[in-house]
């Protein structure tokens, strides 16, 4: 069973204010600790889970700085067999389909049965990385996924849908599957562990490396222009409306029409 | 994440812990405070983990959680054996295999990644600061005191004052200090305790570089666990570390602090088992309560080597105990409401943590609070000397 995990490494917003940098399209992550992506972490540990059921290999990928190095470390002592970390600046990383193509270009001419992602970043929130993944190597997905169950060839996945309700795909694999969290417990990397990983490979490398052409993942490539970022305002706004029944149906359904709603 | 080094452990658990120096006489489990709410018998873990076959089983067995590492078997045991150490090596195969508690990895991680068990950005781990006037130290400046605040009480909103306060009265009282900057880093006390031997030597090695580079006499610990942690585990250091209370108590004694209004309370002071028991500093903390006119300074019936555990050590700030039965701290408030005390004075944050939440549990708040004991200090104005030989020191 040959899989390939995809991480990110993302700031933990939840333990300081969030400010906008200068320029007001970024967030200034200066205040902010940085570790892998919650639902990544399962992926890792889901895949280190079917390793060692199934046999076979992880491959880590990330994109990232030299500084989520100590992520990967991370993975690397929980089992995952080998990581690749590409870098470079051109990669327009706020758009979830040049990432996509970038760990495409990564994963793409090797052999492998399974890739795992995160179901979301916690930075950007889209939810969209995993699935372009599987349209761009042109393999089957499943998205949300909280239970994996391996046959031959196929495997069962548990998907949470909106509502609380759980679907079961059948698929065939290779497969990509967005990991939800709470799928698993993720284990500990104990530091020796993380010391012994140092002597697994960690591969760093650029676009131009990957044979990924620059101009097809960068700003230019990209559909998305991110024009600003802005803390929402806290408002609060409430008209309570009176009266039977009726009337409050008619004052509503009146408010609604003005404000274009209905 | 700085240093790192390999260890090579040839030492069987048997030699490590001297297991075989036992002589199973029960002075270990026969002061065990726990016993009293858990099922954990220590003298049984000394026994069995003899055989080498059965450690896997024992490191699967819950109670070994419950130690609080209040030392007091250690104290008691009259070969010199640290039963406890046994019961953190076998946690330690725990941590080894990753099958940790995910309160206790999230600790350990973040204490790997950010320098704090709570899951704090080290950058924010000065805010504490705000507002006020602090020296912040700079490693080839030269100083007397050089302050190791502790990351609970850098973090935690409730403790936070002992820190804020004690700025204050240093600079009322014109010491010579300097707090470190956002380079501190977990001292590893419970680290240590939650049995991750390979992070707590990380965190040895990298503190003493960089404690080792400060120009300071001596380092001042506000907290009796990095007091404790330094003075036992850190061989390397180069400088001395004290508590902050024998500070006070010595700045006391030189007649350079003096406190100007009184309190009008009785107050009991509640030995921390890391000052106390474990660092022999039963004195000072009394001492400086004394120094404030008016206080009524009365004694638990267990105190000093006696003292009854918070339970809020060994690691149990990340590990909730099962059982249901009184918590210790609530033992302790309830005696210290017998002796009608209005305040329960301590000298480290766990335990005002946990005796505060026993407060509450009991319904006591009327009555009387928990105070660290620079809290109590911040309530009243300070001067740099006695009244008699020097001019107050404006506010
Ligand atoms: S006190 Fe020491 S010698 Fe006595 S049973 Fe406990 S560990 Fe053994
Ligand atoms: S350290 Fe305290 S709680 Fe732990 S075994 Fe010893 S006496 Fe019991």
């Amino acid at each position: 069973m040959k899989i390939f995990t995809c991480i990110k490494y993302v700031p933990d917003t939840s333990e300081a204010e969030v400010k906008l940098d200068a320029g007001g399209t970024a967030v200034d992550s200066s205040r902010f600790s940085f570790d892998i992506n919650d639902a990544d972490n399962y992926a890792v540990e889901e895949s280190v889970l079917i390793k060692e059921k199934y046999e076979g290999d992880v491959t880590v990928v990330s994109i990232g700085p030299k500084n989520s190095d100590v992520m990967i470390r991370m993975a690397m002592a929980k089992g995952c067999d080998r990581a690749i970390r590409i870098e470079d600046d051109r990669i327009a990383s706020y758009d979830p389909l040049m990432v996509a193509r970038v760990l495409a270009g990564a994963i793409k001419d090797q052999e492998f049965d399974l890739v795992f992602t995160g179901c979301m970043a916690e930075d950007y929130g889209q939810a969209v990385t995993g699935v372009a993944l599987a349209e761009i190597l042109g393999i089957p997905h499943a998205a949300y996924v909280k239970k994996v169950e391996l046959e031959d060839g196929k495997l069962k996945a548990h998907r949470e849908l909106e509502g609380g309700l759980m679907e079961v795909v059948e698929i065939t694999t290779p497969a990509v599957l967005t990991i939800q969290t709470g799928i698993n417990e993720p284990r500990y990397a104990p530091i020796r562990g993380i010391r012994q990983a140092q002597k697994k490979e960690l591969k760093v490398v650029n676009l131009d490396d990957l044979g990924v052409p620059a101009d097809e993942v960068s700003a230019e490539a990209s559909q998305i222009v991110l024009e600003k970022l802005y803390i929402p305002v806290v408002e609060s706004k409430a008209e309570i409306i009176e009266g039977a029944p009726e009337e409050k149906a008619e004052k509503l359904a009146s408010i609604l029409v003005k404000g274009g709603l209905l | 994440m700085r240093g790192m080094k390999m260890t090579t452990e040839n030492q069987t658990f048997t030699e490590k812990f001297d297991l075989l120096g036992c002589i199973q006489c029960g002075r270990c489990t026969g002061g065990c405070p726990v016993t009293v709410r858990t099922n954990l018998n220590v003298r049984r873990f000394v026994y069995d983990a003899y055989n080498e076959d059965l450690l896997e089983e024992l490191s699967r067995v819950a109670d070994i959680w419950d130690c609080t590492a209040c030392h007091t078997c250690a104290v008691r045991c009259p070969k010199g054996l640290k039963p406890l150490e046994v019961l953190i090596g076998l946690r330690s195969l725990v941590v080894e295999s990753g099958k940790t508690e995910p309160t206790v990895r999230d600790a350990l991680e973040s204490t790997f990644m950010e320098g704090n068990p709570w899951n704090k950005p080290r950058a924010t781990r000065n805010d504490w600061m705000e507002g006020l006037d602090v020296i912040v130290a700079e490693p080839e400046q030269k100083v007397e005191n050089l302050f190791f605040v502790c990351c609970t009480i850098a973090y935690d909103p409730r403790v936070q004052v002992t820190a804020r306060n004690i700025v204050n009265l240093l600079n009322k009282a014109g010491v010579d200090y300097a707090f470190l900057g956002t380079d501190e880093t977990c001292c590893g006390s419970e680290i240590f305790t939650l049995g991750e031997d390979g992070l707590f030597e990380m965190l040895i090695e990298d503190n003493t570089e960089m404690l080792n580079e400060y120009q300071a006499d001596r380092i001042v610990a506000l907290s009796p666990h990095c007091f404790t942690t330094f003075n036992t585990h850190y061989p390397d250091l180069n400088k001395p570390v004290i508590h902050y209370t024998q500070l006070l108590a010595e700045l006391l004694e030189q007649k350079k602090l003096a406190f100007k209004d009184g309190l009008e309370k009785k107050i009991v002071y509640h030995d921390p088992c890391y000052l106390g028991k474990q660092s022999g500093v039963f004195e000072e903390p009394r001492s400086v309560l004394k120094a404030i006119e008016g206080v009524e300074l009365v004694e638990f019936g267990r105190n000093r080597e006696r003292s009854l555990c918070c339970e809020g050590g060994g690691g149990k700030m990340w590990v909730e105990s099962e059982s249901k039965i009184e918590r210790l701290a609530e033992t302790r408030v309830k005696d210290a409401r017998a002796l009608e005390a209005d305040i329960i004075a301590a000298a480290c944050p766990f335990c005002v943590l946990t005796l505060d939440d026993a407060v509450k549990a009991e319904g006591f708040e009327e009555e009387m609070r928990v105070a660290e004991i620079m809290e109590i200090l911040g309530e009243l104005e300070v001067m740099q000397e006695k009244p008699s030989s020097a001019q107050e020191v404006e506010d």
